[in-house]
This record gives C-alpha cells, structure tokens and sequence, in this order.
C-alpha cells in the first residue's frame, strides 16, 4: 500500500535537511555508548535491517487504560450472562481457574451494566457508556478474545508492556526505538503520559517503559503536562538562557581541548548530548504548551490547556506523533472496578470516551491516522462474576477473555474479531494472545517480531519471546 | 608488505571460528560457540525439546548411531552426517533450518570440518571444570611485569607483538585508584603527598591507605548491592518500603573488615542457621528477603510462592554460579546442562525460607515482612563497644587517689558526655527483615513453570546434576548450599567473582560476559590468568582485599587508558588489555564526586536511607498508599550515593539517568549510556547547583590568589591535575560574562543562590559567589570529570 514509504530514508532526509542543527550535532546521531551496542545501528538510531518489509504504521499511540476494563460493558455483549444475573456461576466455568480477590467466595454472574447497539455502517456492538466512541465504529477493529497469563496488575501489565512477567526486559516502546530509532531530532523516541481520574488509581512503575537490557535511551521518557513537563528540562533560578549557553559552550569547549588528548570516542557523543539537551530545554516546553492551539481543537478533545487530564493528553499525543515520536503511552489509571462498577465506569468513559475518538478523528482530518497505529485497551478485563466490594456491585480481575480495539496504521475499521463464550469467560473464538496482539503491532511497522532479537544472558530475546505469536491478519487492511 | 598483524591478532582474540589454518583447534575456544549457538536450542540439554533424538552437547550424543547416521565420526568429516546436512546443497536439508535464522558462515562450517577431521574432541565446559593453579607463562620483557598478573597478558600481548600502553601519568594513576577503591576522588593534598613521595613504596602506600579507608567499604557494597538487588521498596504493585537498610551496613562492614568471602557467602545465604547466630549473621540472612513482593489485593499465595521460589534461584545462580537459570523455570536449558529438576530441586534447598508471613504484610508503607528484628548497626556498635571502653579508661584515671580535683571533675565530664552519646546510639536500633527457617514446603516441579499444574514430581533438595554433589545426611540445607559454593570442587564461584573483580578494576571482564559462564557466554581473554586469579583467592582464603591488592599493584592495572595507534588498529576492543580502559563513573560516584570537591559530603558510614532532592511529583503514580517524598533537611543530604533510597518503581532521576539499576533482578553489568537526559541532570540538578555554588565560595575563600590564581586552583580541585593555559582562558570568559550579567542584575544572583539547604554566602558579593557558581558549574558538567581514566 506504501510502497514509496522507507522510514529510514525518511528520517535521514528529515535529518539532514535540518539546517539550524548545532555544534556536534552530526554526532548526535550516535547517542549510545559505541561499546554497548552492536555497530550496526543507523544514524537516528534505527536498525541497519529494519524494517524488514514496507512497514503500514510510522507510529503508536497505545491508550493504556490501566486497571483493566471490563469488556462486559464496553465492547463483549452477553445477553447470557444478563439471563442470569444474581444466578450461581456455573463451576464449569471457573474450576481450576486462577481467581484474584474472589478467591474463596461464592461465585454469582452479574449481567451487563449497559445497554448495547450496533453503530456506524459496519454495525459494531458497543455499549451505550461509550458514546463518542460509538461514532468512530467504522474506523476501529475490536477484538473480543484477547487473554493474559497474569492475574494481579502488576505483573499483568510487565505481560502487556514486555511479553513477561519477569521483570527486567525492555518495554514494546523500547523495542520499537530500538528497532526502528527516532524520527525527531530532538525529541526521545518513546514517550510515556498518565492522566487520573476514577477509582482510586492503580499505582503503575516506570518498569512499564524502561528498557531493559536494551541501551537506557530506548526507555520511555516521562514527560508531564502540569508542572515541568521533562525532569531537569529547565534552567536553574537565576540563570538565563544566554547564560546556560555559556556555560553549555564552556563545557564543549573544554572538552574539545581534552579530547586532543585522550581520543575518545565517547567524548564526542557527549558533547553532542548536552547540544541535544539544551535545545530539549526550548524544544519540550514549546511543545507541551498548548496555547497555540485553535479553540476548536481544544474544545473537541475537552481541555482549556495542559492540566493532566487525559483529554490533554490526547491531545499532546497528536503533537508528540507529529514531531516524529515513535511510541507514546498515554495511561489512565482509574479502570480498576472492584465495585460500584457503574459509578466509576461512568467517571473514566467521561474522561475517557471523547478525547479518544477526538484524537482518533483529529489523526484522520491530518491524514496522519493512516500511519498512526491507535490502541485502546488495558492489562486485563473483568470477571463475569459479581463482586461485592463498595456501594453497589463490581467484577474481579480477569484474565482468560477481554477485548481492546485498534484502528489506523494499516487496521481494518468496522470489524469485530473473536469471541468469548456465552458468559464472557473464555476468549473461544480466535483467541488472540498478548504475544499475538504485539506480533501484529510489530508486523504493522515493518517487523517481523521472529527478527527483532538482542542477545542478553546467552539467549536471543524478543519481545514475543519463545511460544509461537502469531500475526492478527484478519483485522489487517 | 601488507601488515598481517591484524589478521593475526584478531585470530588469536576474536572468540568465534577463531583458529588459523595451522593451529590446534580448541573446542571451548572454536567449536562450543559455534555448536551452542547454531545447533544447541534443538539438538542440546533440553531433552523434551531435542529433534531427531540428536545431541551436539555431548561427545556420545554426537557419536551416537542413529539408525546408522552418525553426526560425528572422529577423523571422517565426510562421513558425518553433521557435514553433510551443514553443506547440504538442498535448502530444505539444510542446517540449521533457514527459519531458526543461525546460518553458519563458510569459516564455522570449515572450522567443524577441520575439528572432526582432527579427532572431534571434545572438552569439558571451561567453566565447569575445577579451576587448578597453571603455570606461570614465559614472556621475554621479563622487566615488565610487577607480579604473576602481568605475566599472562604479556604472553598475549607479545604473541599479538603489541607492546603494552605505558604507565599512566601519576595524577591519573591516582585519580582511578580512588574511584576504583573508595570511590572518591583524591584531595589536593593526597595528590601532593603522592606526587612527593618518591620512594618505591609509594604506591603500595597508597593502596594500602585505600583498602584500610572505611570508603572501601562503601565502594564494593554499591557492587555486591546491585548483584543481589538490595532496594528500600518491595518492587511489586504498590512497591511499598521494607525494612533492610541494616543489611547493606553489614555488606559495608564485610567488605570493610575484609569478611573472607566464603563467610560472606554462608552468612547471607544461611547466618540463621549457624549454631547461635550472631546479630550480624542474621541481618546477613536478610538477603534471602531481598527479592521482589507484592502486597496487591488478590494475590494468590500458591502463585506467589512460586514466583518468590523462582526469583531466589534466578539470583543465586546469577550472584554464585554466573549461572542463566531463568530459563529452567519452564523447561530444560537450551543451551546449559541445567534441567528443570535443577531448578526446582534448588527451590527445594531454599523452602525453609518462610515466605508465609509476607503475605500478611498489608499495603501499607512501610509493609511488614516479617520475621523482622530490632538492631543496631555494626557502626554503632562498633562506637558503644569503643565508648564503654573509654569510660572504663577514664573510671580507672578517677579512681586513683591523687587525681587533683578539676582533672577529676574535668573526667567525670567528659564520662558524661560519653553516656548522653551512648543513650543517643541505642536509640538508633533499626528494623531488618532476616531468615527465619520453617518446616521446608514440599516442591513440586511446575510443568512449565505453570503453578496450577500439581501433576509434577516432588522434588528433592540437591544442587544440579551436571556439577559436584553434596554429601550430606539428610535433606541439603542453606548451610550445606553455601558451604558447597566455596568448596574446592565448585568450580564457578570463586572464577565468577574474580572475573567482576576485574571488572571492577579494568571495566570489563576477562570473560566478557560477567553474568553468563555458559556456553552462550563468552570464553575468558585469558583463562589461565582467570583460573590462576581463581586459585589464588581460594587458597588464600578467600581474601578479597588480597586479590583488589594484587591487581591493582600489577603493571597491566598502571597502564594508561590513551591508546596508542597500534591498540586502536590490532586490538580496538582492548581484549588484550594491552591498556587501561577509561570508562564514566557509576551513577553513585558521579554523585559523590560533585559532594566530595565541593566540601559538602558527609561521608558517614552506614544507617538509614538517605533522601536526596528529587523533582517534585515523581512518586505521583505510587499508590497503597500514596507516596510524599520529603527531601532530607539535614546533613543526611549530602551522604554518598550508596545510601539513596533506592525505589525499586521510581529510581531516584538522577541514579537512574547514569544508568543505575533498578535492582528487580541481578545486575552484574551496568549499561554505560550516554543521554540528552544524563546531561540535562548534570545542568540542572539541584544537588548539582548546590554543589556548584558551594564550592564558589570555598574559591572565594582563596583571597590571596587573583581570578588567575583561583582558576587554576579551582581546576586542581575538581581535577587534580594542573590546567593548561587554553583551558583557564575558556573559565575566565566564562566568569567575566558571568560576572557582567550578575552585577548588571544581582536579584538574579540571589534566585540562583537560593538553591539547595546550605547556609547563604554572606561575606562575598552575591554577583561575585554566582558567576564564580557559573565557572563551577562548567567544571562539574565535563566529561572529565565524571570519568575514570
């Protein structure tokens, strides 16, 4: 479909066609220590064979809704399961199954919460609590089958980020950067924001984007809408910027002058990392600023500015993918609905619902959702069964069925993909694993996840590690 | 003529298909890479996996006649079914299978077909054989080598004919000796006294000074704490704080008083178990509590016991065995002889560990990790034992008779305050959590690591199959494991931990791969000085400070790290060590070091965490419960980086920008990065700020040196060596527009002086204390200073 699309070129072309670079910034096309990674990386730090066939995304934008949302309310109708609401679970159902905080109790099915309909021409079933959602129909593939190995959050969401539970392997954001580097000059190639809102928040570790035993500028960077959006991005009190000039051009002075002697190699790269670092401190807080933006803009995402929010994120998503960032991970914690389940699925769909399908609709007005892969969904889904904590009722965490959807980057619109059972238990139909779901964001940006390998502790290790994965062609454009 | 020397060379050196036409082919050197990478995932250890019932890992598996196909016929290449199926003009025939992606190169097939045709045989894995003490090399630049060490390179070096670098100018020898044994640099004055002494014993001297610092200590903790992922927090979910800052005083203090490292090792693995355990031995246990747990809601015990099971191994085969058994928590290794019954059956020599009471620890932080006790740290201690001591002393002088009456009343004074300390030290008693054995769980080996699966075989306690056994009566214990790792017949332990030593010391290992000593690791530089190093520190009783003494006094360890044109053509990687190697300080020592020249550290030895500043919001995504980090007010700030708070989720910004681990797992080796990120730390950190202008007025303080003089006195500080005239002009028109702005605008001075907790300048102008902050900024930000050289 891109025949004409070589990343690589792009972003040499990118690159090069930059005249305002600065001092050394030629060698901060290497940014890693040379010693610490293999010599066949390309300048934006890309790999020499990737990708490995004409990639149908450029970027992600992956909407972690972390916590784990229930499928049964948002995309996985069971008119079953409402049947038999307060009714025992059939044990058929759960023997031997791995339970969470419903371990030991009596185990009842609660019906769906919300009332489902078909949307767009393509007749997708979503629930009535996702309403703006419901209008992008057409542009998203659902998948209803999706299913985990982990039952906690924890290690859940290492499955999600890093194909295994075993902390210490890079994130996806990091083998996507690792892999295919950095369209930006002076932007990370991995970007990490987290918005609040719902039940109290799940906490979520920076082990969920860090990079592993992958060199650490593949880690996902942090960056924060309220406050200083990057640590340390800016100038001390009292220093103005002609003066950290100064005191930046100080260094690389002197370090040129200590470079006749000793000849290493490294130094250069740090000279030229602190020229990258002092035009971060304009470039991120330019970027983050959302001033500049139109008042209609703002209003359909639903923010006044960079407050937090996840609306704001969304939008800085679309900024960030605009200036060449290769992964964002937008998180919004408050999916976690052990109870009162109506109450705070109504208070992350409000936060939640809009801004997505404002991003997704804004990435299609700038023809940019063609290359830009969208995900929505969390670490797990819930139980089909009732669980009784807080005001009213809620579900469990639940691991063997739930659903997320994907659009643009080379994704089919308007199509369901798999099935749970008649309760909503088991992913039955065309289960797709979460090594499943990561090969076929892999193979949408050029790479073949067999392929993309680094060597660490004697072992060739990937991202969709040693049990076959298999690519989700059936949603595929 | 065409140079040859580097094909030459990089024969000898290079660890795949290495051997030239006429030599000897060795298999751990040539063939086991080949082997273990192309054909082990399929045709090795792990039997459930094994195609066409065909192993390559063994010498009788590779002989073995299967229906009259032979894989390796000694002395017949072209009888082997191996060389048929590697050069088999049919694709699909083939091996390896295009699909596994390991092509062999026409160099490997020929270096197969050379080794069948000179026997195919076969050796033990280096690393698996007992290490015995070889014969010293002979080397023909005699005069060279300053003790045993320098004669194995010298043999490499002289066979490659590369010259070794020469000795690093004394500054520099210095500077890395510090930071190499303390971790700090040298003050101004320790470089004068070095620079002055010119005796032969100058440097032994210096080492000795060193080694007996109580910043040794400190310095190979921060090591020994990353390999056994010592962290204040619990690292799962809510990664709330445990109680274990007592466990790194006792590393410190073990390194410190040079605990022979077999003790070392017992007491952590088993210090509960001896008969009696002192309080030291059990804050040791404390490292079987290290790993990583959750206290999320909805945890299920039976998953978690064997998650925790698993981690324990992981850590002990990485930290002892430089062992990679992760990977037989599901199923035989790939390409190691360890077995999943392995895996297990240590499991089963560590299911006295009660993990029980972990569970019960709720989300709140401080969790409980019971069992816990209540301590002092072997520094206080140490200082309660020294006071009582003193007033014994003093008692004595009192209670002569002829004491005049102000002496007397001068020493019941002095005993007073004796006492009001040593009330102040027993309050210090700190939590630890330690080992505390129970009746060992029966464990079942989990049919690929799957803890639903109750169908697997009980498993006994031994250690695994392939290496010594334990004679023991009775179920192996913890002391029976420790006690086997530094037996003579265990032939990794002592191998791997000389091997970081030198790592520590050089930058690299002799066998690269520090955390891998199987068959996918890579084979030593120089295995005979790693078995000799290895020998050596058993023999002399496993002595850690004699083997840092060792090294360091050897002329391989003073060379200097500037390479010379012929390093940089025949040996780029230094593999020979033909030179030092010059690497950027650890994220600990780059803290330390902005500390240490400014004046502000406090270089107390052990205790609490220490809280730096950090950004504000960083602990925003920690819950159950919610986290505020208060920076410490007091000189707790200023300690070394060794003691930060080490949260496991959200590492302290500054650590984790120069690459510090967050010790989830076992980290042997650091990644050495080089980042927008590092360098945006070193410019605006306010620990850095503060440092800066500190320092500014310990420059001011100079009065009788001009702006020249002061310059050059400032550089001496921070670099210990002198500056040359170019480097002094770029600081002084770093001052001069410094200086202009911040007279021009002085409130500006003051918003940049306002950083950080010491006490304001008063006696200097403010412009004046913010332009000189500017010079020293620019110094704490150069390459130079943050490196090793």
């Amino acid at each position: 479909m891109h025949p004409d699309f070589d990343a690589h070129a792009l972003s040499r072309r990118t690159f090069l066609g930059q005249t305002s670079l600065g001092l050394g910034a030629a060698a901060a096309l290497s940014l890693i220590d040379p010693a610490s990674i293999a010599a066949d990386s390309t300048p934006l730090g890309g790999l020499a064979n990737l990708p490995h066939f004409a990639p149908r995304a450029k970027r992600v934008i992956f909407l972690y809704m972390s916590g784990g949302p229930s499928h049964l309310e948002t995309f996985d109708y069971k008119p079953e399961l409402e049947r038999l609401d307060g009714q025992p679970m059939p044990t058929s159902f759960t023997a031997g199954q791995p339970i969470a905080q419903l371990q030991g109790q009596e185990l009842k099915c609660l019906g769906p919460q919300y009332k489902f309909q078909r949307h767009g021409e393509s007749g997708q079933e979503i629930a009535d609590i996702l309403p703006e959602t419901a209008k992008i129909a057409d542009d998203i593939a659902i998948i209803r089958s999706l299913h985990t190995d982990q039952i906690n959050h924890d290690p859940a969401h290492t499955v999600m980020n890093t194909g295994t539970s075993i902390s210490g392997r890079p994130s996806m954001g990091s083998w996507i950067t690792y892999g295919l580097g950095s369209e930006s000059r002076d932007l990370p190639g991995f970007v990490v924001l987290t918005s609040v809102g719902g039940r109290n928040p799940q906490p979520i570790s920076s082990r969920q984007w860090a990079s592993g035993f992958l060199p650490s500028r593949f880690q996902g960077v942090e960056f924060y809408s309220k406050g200083d959006p990057v640590h340390y991005v800016r100038d001390p009190a009292g220093v103005t910027r002609a003066q950290q000039r100064q005191v930046v051009d100080a260094v690389s002075e002197l370090n040129r002058i200590r470079q006749r002697t000793v000849a290493n190699p490294e130094l250069e790269t740090r000279i030229a990392q602190l020229e990258l670092a002092f035009r971060m401190q304009e470039s991120i807080p330019r970027l983050m600023d959302l001033s500049s933006e139109p008042k209609h803009v703002l209003e359909s995402y639903g923010t006044t500015g960079s407050d937090g929010s996840f609306a704001a994120n969304c939008l800085l998503a679309r900024r960030l993918a605009e200036n060449g960032v290769r992964f964002i991970q937008l998180y919004h914690r408050g999916w976690d609905h052990h109870g009162d389940l109506t109450r705070y699925m109504e208070t992350c769909c409000r936060l939640c619902d809009g801004p997505t399908a404002a991003l997704v609709n804004d990435l299609k007005a700038r023809d940019m959702l063609k290359d830009t892969l969208v995900i929505w969904g969390g670490e797990f889904g819930r139980t089909p069964m009732f669980q009784g904590k807080g005001q009213s009722a809620g579900r469990d965490h639940h691991i063997k069925g739930f659903s997320m959807w994907l659009a643009g980057g080379g994704v089919k619109g308007g199509v369901t993909y798999g099935a749970t059972d008649e309760l909503g238990y088991h992913a039955v139909e065309n289960p797709v694993h979460v090594r499943d779901l990561h090969a076929t964001i892999l193979h949408q940006l050029g790479i073949d996840h067999r392929r993309l390998s680094i060597k660490a502790q004697g072992l060739d290790m990937r991202l969709t590690g040693v049990e076959p994965a298999r690519v989700v062609k059936e949603i595929l454009a | 003529m065409h140079d040859l020397r580097p094909v030459v060379l990089s024969l000898l050196i290079a660890f795949a298909a290495t051997a030239s036409a006429d030599e000897r082919i060795a298999f751990n050197r040539d063939i086991r890479p080949i082997l273990s990478d192309k054909c082990f995932a399929c045709h090795g250890p792990d039997k459930n996996h094994r195609q066409a019932e065909l192993r390559l890992d063994t010498r009788d598996g590779a002989r073995a006649d299967r229906d009259g196909s032979i894989a390796v016929v000694p002395g017949k290449p072209d009888e082997s079914a191996l060389v048929e199926r590697i050069t088999h003009a049919d694709a699909d025939l083939r091996m390896p299978p295009a699909e596994a992606r390991k092509d062999l190169t026409p160099a490997e097939i020929d270096l197969l077909r050379r080794w069948i045709a000179a026997g195919a045989v076969y050796e033990d894995h280096w690393a698996y054989v007992p290490p015995k003490r070889p014969d010293l090399p002979a080397v023909a630049q005699r005069g060279w080598a300053a003790n045993e060490i320098d004669l194995f390179l010298l043999e490499k070096l002289e066979a490659a004919k590369l010259a070794p670098a020469p000795e690093a100018d004394q500054v520099t020898l210095l500077r890395r000796l510090h930071f190499d044994l303390i971790g700090l640099p040298p003050t101004p004055a320790e470089v004068d006294a070095f620079l002055a002494d010119d005796s032969p014993e100058a440097w032994e001297r210096v080492v000795d000074r060193l080694l007996a610092s109580p910043h040794y200590g400190e310095r190979m903790a921060m090591y020994w704490l990353d390999l056994v992922r010592y962290a204040d927090t619990v690292g799962y979910h809510g990664d709330q704080e445990h109680h274990t800052t007592l466990y790194r005083d006792y590393v410190i203090q073990a390194f410190r008083e040079n605990k022979p490292f077999d003790v070392f090792t017992l007491e952590q693995l088993a210090g509960d178990l001896l008969p009696e355990p002192t309080v030291d031995q059990r804050i040791a246990s404390g490292y079987n509590r290290l790993l990583q747990t959750s206290h999320e809601g909805g945890v299920q015990q039976k998953e978690y016991l064997a998650k925790y099971g698993a981690d324990r191994v992981r850590n002990f085969s990485a930290v002892w065995l430089g062992g990679t058994m992760g990977c037989a928590e599901c199923h035989d290794h790939k390409y190691d002889p360890y077995t999943q019954a392995d895996f297990y059956s240590l499991i089963a020599i560590l299911a006295d560990i009660d993990d029980f009471q972990t569970f019960k620890g709720g989300d709140t932080s401080p969790t409980k990790r019971l069992p816990e006790i209540e301590a002092l740290s072997p520094f206080d201690r140490q200082r309660i034992a020294d006071i009582d001591a003193e007033i014994v002393a003093l008692g004595r002088q009192t209670g002569e008779g002829d004491a005049a009456v102000e002496t007397r009343a001068d020493v019941e004074t002095q005993i007073a305050a004796l006492r009001t300390e040593r009330e102040q030290l027993e309050k210090r008693v700190r939590k630890q959590m330690v080992t505390a054995a129970i009746e060992p769980r029966p464990i079942r080996l989990l049919p690929r690591g799957d803890w639903l699966d109750d169908s697997g075989p009980l498993m006994t306690a031994r250690t695994p199959e392939f290496l010594p056994g334990i004679a023991a009566e009775g179920r192996i214990s913890r002391l029976d494991l420790a006690r086997w790792l530094t037996s003579p017949e265990q032939p990794q332990t002592a191998r791997v931990f000389v091997n970081r030593l030198w790592y520590l010391l050089f930058g690299k290992g002799l066998s690269r791969s520090l955390d891998d000593f199987g068959s996918q690791g890579e084979v030593p530089s120089h295995p005979e000085l790693l078995d000799w190093l290895a020998v050596e520190f058993r023999e002399r009783g496993w002595d850690v400070k004699h083997m840092v003494k060792r090294i360091v006094m050897s002329s391989t360890y003073r060379q200097s790290s500037i390479p010379s044109d012929d390093h940089l053509r025949l040996d780029p990687q230094n593999r020979l060590f033909g030179r030092q190697n010059r690497f950027r300080l650890q994220a600990e020592m780059i803290r330390d070091n902005a500390l240490a020249v400014s004046g502000l550290l406090v270089d107390r030895v052990g205790g609490p965490s220490a809280r730096p500043y950090q950004p504000a919001g960083y602990y925003a995504h920690l819950n159950f419960p919610t986290r505020s980090y208060l920076p410490d007010n007091d000189d707790s700030q200023y300690r070394r980086g060794v003691y930060v708070h080490w949260q496991r989720q959200y590492l302290h910004p500054m650590l984790r920008a120069f690459d510090a681990p967050s010790r989830e797992e076992c980290t042997a080796e650091r990644i050495v990065s080089n980042t927008p990120t590092s360098a945006l730390t070193l410019l605006n950190d306010p620990t850095f700020l503060e440092a800066a202008r500190v320092l500014a007025v310990r420059v001011l303080e100079q009065t009788d040196r001009d702006d020249d003089g002061k310059l050059a006195w400032l550089w001496r500080e921070v670099l210990s060596r002198e500056a040359t005239g170019e480097e002094l002009a770029v600081l002084r028109r770093l001052l001069e527009a410094n200086r202009t702005e911040y007279t021009e605008r002085p409130e500006t001075a003051q918003a940049f002086l306002d950083v950080g907790l010491a006490p304001r300048p008063k006696d200097y102008p403010l412009p004046e204390v913010a332009a000189w902050s500017a010079v020293c900024r620019a110094l704490l930000n150069l390459n130079e200073t943050i490196s090793r050289n």
